[in-house]
């Protein structure tokens, strides 16, 4: 076993220190959104380099804090830590950093006389910290406690405005529902120890598999009720169908930032959670039904014809239920943000194909699907945020002929939906043929998995090029119209870049979404490597 | 050896970008690049005939290859390629390209965006005909769409919008449908790359069963472009409503795209495939002649009936391809080339009907030969190449196509040589009433073509006669590709 130095934590540290400087500041009076917004993100940049050195990117490789030994290490060796450095958890930080950058960007444009900038970006760091910190669990117990920080912080988040009871009712909303989901997780994982008298996860994943006899009579259905709790627990962050029914209203009422900030960020800590605690019993299973182990017949009453196959149909079937229900009432919201929210339901089932198929191409192309996930989704809430702020409705209606009204947000929302869609050239179609590929290579029935994603991304075109139609071919009603500045209303062409007046921080946020989009649209190759690597490693480790 | 498919790419990628931008002055910059486009295709050519410049791996000239996304399962690289097919469906669409631009010129509503959107569908289309990956080819294909979606919205008639989402959903299921079949022939056959030469070679080792029912997907896939009855129903609503140029270039290239899908990633991948279904195919193909020409005999509106028309037209070029004989392969490309010139003109003599007489509707408007003369001219050269008169283009495409057809399936050709005889009929009585009637609905202000539509009908009617009477100067080079070689 090799000791994992504290140098590990430097991300998490980063983010740690700049959140309690700002609370510090607010507390003697200090009131400078701009101040607080430039701490927020020069602790996730720093943060962000931290994690992209680690992964040895090659500029900053030289930087690596941790040490090669301990990344990727086999988990067999881990003994009782509590934490894992893979490169898998490192991409998934990279992940959630990336999102949480283009909110706090986005949120240096917030009106300067609102109040609480110190509490909204102090607790949008302690959310990214849970999630970081997610990301390096290999023990139920601190994986649970680390997506308990996020969602603590983030149902303030939602309701931190106190004046806008729709806000105010998502956040309530949004606590029950997570209060329960940590009650059921927890419940599951305690059952768990019952079963094994262990949280690790490597040990409970094999520990399944190997003894089929456990430590305590009867405590295989046990260990399936906690398996179960906790399918039902996570789910619930993941947004999979059937315990997705809080997102919509969550997602709409939220403040839009903090609507990217979910959809792009702390609902992947589900993902990864769901990653990590499924993912040793459905390899182990696999692997042993390939290579059976040698051990005498007595002790090998394994479950694991009984277990993986169920284990990955289960996912299979969830994957394929949560697209569609997704896709079929986004199809039919009238409402901007609620079609968006019901949109990242459907990506979420795309997400769930890669736990699925289970091989690593397929882990690669489910990390791509979230890396672009959070381009394509955060950066829409953040139009939709900046097309509010100019005092056009939510509905999508009253986003007639916005496209042609301020070319920045147009080009840029299209750009997004386009991705969404699945169009070429963009980050989104490539993640999802990279993703529907694997599940095709795999064979088998996983192969209807990439047939029923690829109906549905065919149907989400239904609605995105609604909206696009709205956005461009319909003329504005002249009564509900406004026009600020920079608006050129039935007259010639308004230049490309006007940004209208939404501010530079959110305009910045957005140019970067779209850039991204394009950029790892047309060239995957640097990020997809690099997944595809962590997924490698990721199977060799465990 | 100059690699002139990328530099042509890249030229028509910054050409668009710059016509974009380019706002009121788009058109100039949109007539350079259909320029400059239209020498690149002289320079491939002139490379093609010499061997020395030319010949890259397997049996494509000008091929190029690059690694574009390398990972220890998925290969894909940006191949691309030429041979004799591709290099006359390029050559098409250098043609319509330029005259397009040229209809277009007094185009007014947003003419940045427009000559984009222009010059982006050409773009898309050529990708199409020199991508040799499945990955690219896929891009192209629906980078096509986009475009065209917002050609037909923002600038068509009344039901602009119902016919452009319509338009884009059934061409999206499609396409969906063919990446689907072509990556499943790829990971089953364990094709090292996605390539277009490695799929062809391993592609072979599926079970038969297995490349039967993927070449039927394929078929699909491609067959909803064509279009093929039943599948037919987004093409009438897409050119009704589509604005001219839209029109053109829908009918002129992007049916084309699903004959040279189908040829070139159908046919040359799973023969075996083909050669199992062929009954489908013959069996659809006949279905779609029989209704394309039935149904247009029913229209009033020009447009209308010009649409039904071509999907009686590519039935024949479906059928010529079902064949799976050299001829027939012969003939479908040369179909295809001449269906492009003569629909493109087709389209534009209804466009400019249209918007000189108030209407295309062919029991309002009679009689126009007294007051537009060119118009009546360029309305009866297109007719007269739509039926199949010798010395026009469509008669050596119609005469082969009939003769591999009599080869292959002996009496059956009397299905496609009697609804040649219906086209007939049709056109000569649209031209009866439009052309010769009594002047009925003409407006006071009605007035002849305006130079720049004169000027692509007539580039369009001259092509038209050219390669009617020399059509072995399509015939070289088709003849060239090993699959259409003559025996």
């Amino acid at each position: 076993m090799t000791a994992i130095p504290w140098t590990v934590f430097l991300p998490e540290l980063f983010l740690l220190a700049a959140a309690l400087l700002i609370f510090l500041l607010d507390s003697v009076g200090v009131r400078w959104l701009e101040l607080f917004g430039g701490l927020a993100t020069g602790g996730i940049v720093l943060a962000l380099f931290a994690v992209l050195a680690d992964l040895r990117f090659a500029p900053l490789a030289a930087f690596a804090t941790a040490p090669a030994s301990v990344v990727d290490a086999p988990w067999s060796q881990l003994g009782g830590s509590l934490v894992a450095v893979t490169s898998f958890g490192l991409v998934f930080q990279a992940i959630f950093l990336t999102s949480a950058l283009l909110v706090a960007l986005s949120s240096l444009s917030r009106p300067t006389k609102e109040k609480g900038a110190a509490i909204f970006f102090g607790l949008l760091l302690f959310a990214t910290l849970g999630m970081t910190l997610a990301a390096l669990s290999a023990d139920l117990i601190f994986l649970l406690l680390s997506i308990e920080i996020t969602g603590i912080s983030t149902y303030l988040l939602v309701g931190y405005t106190r004046r806008d009871p729709r806000g105010l009712e998502a956040a309530m909303k949004f606590y029950i529902i997570g209060a329960l989901s940590a009650a059921l997780s927890f419940f599951g994982a305690s059952l768990l120890y019952v079963a094994y008298g262990t949280t690790s996860l490597y040990a409970l994943g094999t520990t399944m598999i190997y003894l089929g006899h456990p430590p305590l009579a009867g405590a295989t259905s046990i260990a399936l009720l906690g398996y179960g709790f906790l399918v039902v627990g996570i789910g619930f962050k993941v947004t999979a169908v059937p315990f997705q029914a809080w997102a919509v209203d969550v997602y709409d009422g939220a403040p839009s930032d903090v609507s990217a900030f979910l959809a792009g960020g702390s609902k992947k800590v589900g993902l990864f959670g769901y990653f990590l605690v499924f993912l040793v019993p459905i390899l182990f299973a696999n692997r042993l039904a390939v290579a059976p182990p040698a051990c005498a017949p007595a002790i090998c009453v394994t479950l694991h014809p009984s277990f993986a196959v169920p284990l990955q149909v289960i996912f299979g079937v969830m994957a394929v239920v949560t697209m569609t229900v997704g896709n079929v009432l986004a199809l039919q919201q009238s409402e901007m943000k609620r079609m968006l929210a019901y949109s990242s339901i459907s990506q979420a089932g795309y997400m769930l194909i890669g736990l699925a198929v289970a091989t690593s191409p397929a882990l690669a192309g489910a990390l791509l699907q979230i890396f672009a996930h959070v381009f394509m989704k955060a950066g829409a809430f953040l139009v939709v945020g900046a097309v509010a702020g100019l005092g056009i409705g939510s509905k999508i209606e009253d986003w007639k002929g916005v496209g042609l009204r301020y070319p920045f947000l147009g080009v840029s929302f299209a750009a997004m939906l386009l991705s969404l869609a699945g169009v070429p050239l963009t980050v989104g179609f490539v993640s999802k043929f990279v993703l529907f590929s694997a599940a095709v290579q795999a064979q088998g029935w996983f192969v209807w998995l990439a047939v029923a994603g690829l109906l549905n991304s065919a149907l989400s075109v239904f609605y995105y090029a609604r909206v696009l139609r709205v956005m461009y071919m319909e003329r504005p009603d002249p009564v509900t119209a406004p026009i600020r500045s920079g608006a050129v209303l039935g007259g010639s062409e308004p230049p490309m870049l006007a940004l209208g007046g939404i501010g530079y921080g959110r305009a910045v946020a957005i140019g970067i979404a779209v850039v991204a989009i394009f950029a790892f649209g047309v060239y995957p190759q640097i990020v997809l490597s690099t997944f595809q690597n962590a997924a490698n490693h990721l199977l060799q480790a465990l | 050896m100059l690699p002139i498919l990328s530099l042509t790419l890249a030229t028509l990628f910054v050409g668009t970008v710059v016509t974009f931008l380019a706002g009121p002055r788009a058109k100039y910059v949109a007539a350079a690049v259909s320029a400059v486009f239209l020498v690149e295709i002289a320079a491939m050519f002139w490379m093609f005939t010499w061997p020395a410049f030319g010949v890259g791996p397997a049996h494509f000239a000008e091929s190029e290859s690059y690694a574009w996304i390398h990972v220890d399962w998925l290969h894909v690289n940006y191949t691309v390629g030429i041979d004799g097919i591709s290099l006359v469906l390029i050559l098409l669409t250098g043609i319509l390209q330029a005259v397009t631009v040229a209809y277009s010129w007094n185009e007014t509503k947003q003419p940045g965006a427009w000559f984009g959107l222009v010059l982006l569908t050409c773009l898309g289309c050529f990708g199409v005909f020199v991508a040799l990956d499945v990955l690219l080819f896929f891009v192209f294909w629906e980078v096509v769409l986009v475009p065209m979606f917002f050609l037909i919205g923002y600038w068509g008639g009344p039901r602009r919008r119902y016919a452009a989402l319509k338009f884009f959903i059934y061409t999206h299921v499609a396409s969906v449908t063919m990446l689907v079949a072509l990556l499943v022939t790829a990971f089953y056959s364990h094709s090292p790359t996605l390539d277009f030469a490695s799929l062809q070679g391993s592609a072979a080792t599926l079970a038969v069963p297995t490349q039967v029912i993927l070449f039927l997907s394929l078929f699909f896939g491609f067959g909803v472009k064509f279009p093929i009855v039943p599948f037919h129903t987004w093409l009438p609503d897409a050119h009704v409503e589509a604005p001219t140029g839209g029109s053109v270039l829908l009918a002129g290239l992007l049916l084309k795209l699903g004959g040279y899908g189908l040829i070139r990633w159908g046919l040359e991948i799973l023969p075996t495939g083909l050669s199992h279904a062929a009954p489908v195919l013959y069996a659809v193909a006949f279905a779609s002649i029989i209704w394309g020409a039935g149904v247009s005999l029913a229209q009033r509106d020009l447009k209308r009936l010009v649409a039904y028309s071509s999907i009686n037209h590519m039935g024949i070029v479906l059928l010529a391809i079902a064949l799976d004989t050299s001829l027939g392969l012969l003939a479908a490309v040369l179909l295809m080339f001449a269906h492009g010139i003569v629909s493109a003109l087709l389209f534009m003599v209804s466009g400019s009907v249209h918007h000189t007489f108030g209407s295309r509707d062919l029991a309002t408007v009679n009689g126009i030969t007294p007051t537009a003369p060119t118009l009546s001219t360029m309305t009866m050269a297109g007719a007269l190449a739509s039926l199949g008169l010798p010395a026009l283009i469509s008669f050596p495409a119609e005469f082969t196509a009939l003769l591999a057809t009599w080869d292959k399936l002996g009496y059956w050709v009397v299905i496609p040589l009697f609804t040649l005889v219906v086209t007939a009929a049709f056109y000569i009585w649209m031209m009866q009433r439009l052309l010769f009637g009594t002047p009925k609905g003409i407006p006071a202000d009605a007035h002849d073509l305006p130079y720049a539509e004169a000027l692509a009908m007539g580039a369009l009617v001259v092509l038209t006669v050219v390669y009617g009477i020399l059509p072995n100067l399509l015939v070289h080079w088709i003849t060239l590709s090993p699959v259409a070689g003559l025996p």
